[in-house]
């Protein structure tokens, strides 16, 4: 883990007609950190994530990945230079099947998607092999040939980090990865997650709200409250700010955290 | 389909149709009316790529089918080409078309996308319609139809030698056509038709893609409206107009959407409805405007969707289903999806 900062985003402000949806709010995702974002519901979370991501553009504020400003960068244009991103529902080809699904992103990583002409011989054998070793980091081997519309919620989740790995990503943003599941499936992304930093080496920046999986699987949390930061700092630190009790927590939950 | 059987329809239907000229005094349908039905069905691909395949709303693809017929009608006109020159010019400036209107086209996705190409498509129809002193305006401009090639100066060719010429077209494009929906590139517009901001989020930028699938449609209906030109020898305003991309869209989901023989069926049953209906009724568009309810209600997929859909649910139901048959090009979608 080094101290260098992956992406940074400063004064971010986004306004919906009236409403300032996120308010000059400023984060530093370190390389290598498991970085949470929360906040209640209507913070601005989200908001502040399609931001980063380019899924929007911010109406202020800077954002700069690996050194170099994305502010104004096309989504895709970000994707290339190593960011990969999920959905709060999971953004899938409904229609294809797993193993195809995630083949896109590796095709279009290799930059294969254009051509005419499937790649054969060493190209296609490099293809299959990133698509074996992606479906068996998410453990979706068995269910590659199935449909993604057919899987289960967890699994379709799954299905998406693996696409939002497929094109080597150096960090990964989750937007509610746990939202709608059940909790063996919980646990199961939990693993996942987990897996992206210890074995992959990946830095991950997720936004969340279950309380228990932020505070056990982040490092560094950064809470939103009514579109403006609240506070920052490790979950211990979190856990006994007095400003997030009242904003968000509530002390029950944290004494069981 | 596996490719085994899909080799073997492909044959079925390509000795059907080289048999047209045996067939058509049996069917009693002429046989400019089969030379119709390859040509049409061009035009009818090139929607099908647009909104089967990427799911775009391919609205005003008569621009391009209307672009393919002017660009053969003047060339022929004030030029004096031959006939295979007029077909590359009226090719040529449906692609000059869409690169034009392309820019625009792109930067609306789902109804605003139809809108533009309808009110793009209107532009061209009311330079034909007012045009008078080229275009001949509202009465059109007849046109005689040239000698065939450069080499071959003054063979006229008759109905029969088009008929051949478009069974060639027919089969070139309808294999060009099977190639670039199964190559990687095919397979990124469909990916783009079922979650286009997923396909960005793989890095790709899906504005290029949709581009390039422009031009392609373009290019095969521009194709389509030159033969169509040159088989009535005639261009008229009405072809450019958004009734004839109407028409298109309607033969593309009679037959099916996002299945290459689904627009062959259309065509077939489109043209050739037509012409035997309008014999006995001068309503023959109530009966096809039947049919179309029909179809969308009772089934959206299309007849070749449909069919498809029954001869997989009457198959073993098989455990293996490979990345290819999911991926399957063929495999129907309901119009709309991802719009």
């Amino acid at each position: 883990m080094s101290d260098a900062i992956l992406l940074e985003a400063t004064d971010i402000t986004k306004t919906f007609g009236g409403v300032r949806a996120v308010d000059s709010v400023s984060i530093a995702v370190r390389e290598g950190m498991i970085h949470a974002l929360i906040g209640p519901n209507g913070a601005g979370k989200t908001t502040f994530f399609n931001a980063i991501s380019g899924f929007t553009f911010p109406d202020a504020g800077r954002v700069t990945f690996r050194g170099t400003d994305v502010t104004r960068t096309l989504n895709w244009r970000r994707i290339v230079m190593g960011m990969g991103r999920t959905f709060q529902t999971p953004s899938v080809f409904p229609e294809l099947t797993v193993d195809e699904n995630i083949r896109l992103g590796v095709r279009a990583h290799a930059k294969q998607a254009f051509r005419l002409r499937s790649p054969s011989g060493e190209a296609a054998a490099a293809v299959d092999a990133r698509v074996d070793e992606l479906l068996g980091f998410v453990n979706l081997t068995a269910q590659r040939e199935r449909l993604v519309a057919e899987l289960a919620h967890g699994s379709q989740r799954l299905c998406e980090i693996a696409m939002s790995l497929s094109t080597e990503p150096v960090l990964v943003l989750l937007d509610e990865p746990m939202a709608g599941l059940a909790e063996a499936e919980t646990e199961r992304i939990v693993g996942v997650i987990r897996d992206l930093r210890e074995r992959l080496g990946l830095t991950v920046f997720f936004v969340e709200h279950n309380m228990r999986v932020v505070l056990s699987l982040a490092e560094h949390i950064t809470v939103l409250d009514r579109g403006k930061l609240l506070a920052e700092g490790s979950p211990q630190e979190i856990a006994a700010n007095d400003e997030v009790r009242r904003a968000y927590l509530g002390h029950e939950v944290l004494a069981r955290g | 389909m596996s490719g085994r059987r899909e080799l073997l329809v492909f044959a079925a239907a390509a000795i059907l149709f080289a048999c047209g000229p045996l067939i058509s005094p049996f069917i009693h349908v002429d046989l400019s009316i089969l030379s119709e039905v390859l040509v049409t069905t061009l035009a009818v691909l090139s929607v099908n790529l647009l909104l089967g395949y990427t799911g775009l709303p391919a609205f005003g693809n008569a621009a391009y089918f209307g672009l393919g017929t002017y660009g053969a009608a003047l060339s022929v006109t004030y030029l004096h080409v031959d006939l295979i020159t007029a077909i590359l010019v009226g090719a040529l400036a449906a692609v000059i078309g869409a690169l034009i209107l392309g820019p625009f086209l792109l930067r609306r996705r789902g109804i605003y996308f139809g809108l533009l190409s309808i009110a793009f498509g209107q532009v061209f129809y009311f330079i034909a319609y007012r045009y008078t002193d080229v275009t001949g305006g509202e009465d059109g401009m007849q046109f005689p139809r040239p000698p065939f090639g450069p080499g071959i100066a003054h063979v006229a060719i008759n109905g029969l030698q088009f008929y051949y010429l478009a069974f060639v077209v027919f089969l070139i494009a309808m294999i060009a056509f099977h190639v670039i929906v199964r190559s990687p590139f095919g397979r990124t517009l469909i990916a783009i038709r079922q979650n286009e901001a997923r396909v960005r989020y793989l890095g790709l930028d899906t504005d290029r893609f949709i581009f390039v699938a422009l031009l392609i449609s373009a290019l095969m209906a521009g194709i389509s409206g030159a033969m169509f030109g040159l088989l009535i020898n005639f261009a008229y305003p009405l072809e450019l107009d958004w009734h004839q991309s109407g028409n298109f869209v309607l033969m593309m989901i009679l037959g099916g959407a996002g299945t290459i023989w689904g627009s062959v069926v259309g065509a077939l049953i489109y043209v050739i409805g037509k012409d035997i209906i309008s014999t006995i009724t001068p309503l023959w568009q109530i009966f096809l405007g039947a049919l179309f309810v029909a179809c969308v209600l009772g089934f959206p997929r299309g007849i070749v969707g449909s069919l498809g859909s029954l001869v997989r649910r009457g198959a073993p139901v098989s455990e293996d289903v490979s990345a290819n048959e999911a991926f399957d090009a063929n495999a129907p979608v309901e119009v709309g999806r991802g719009v």
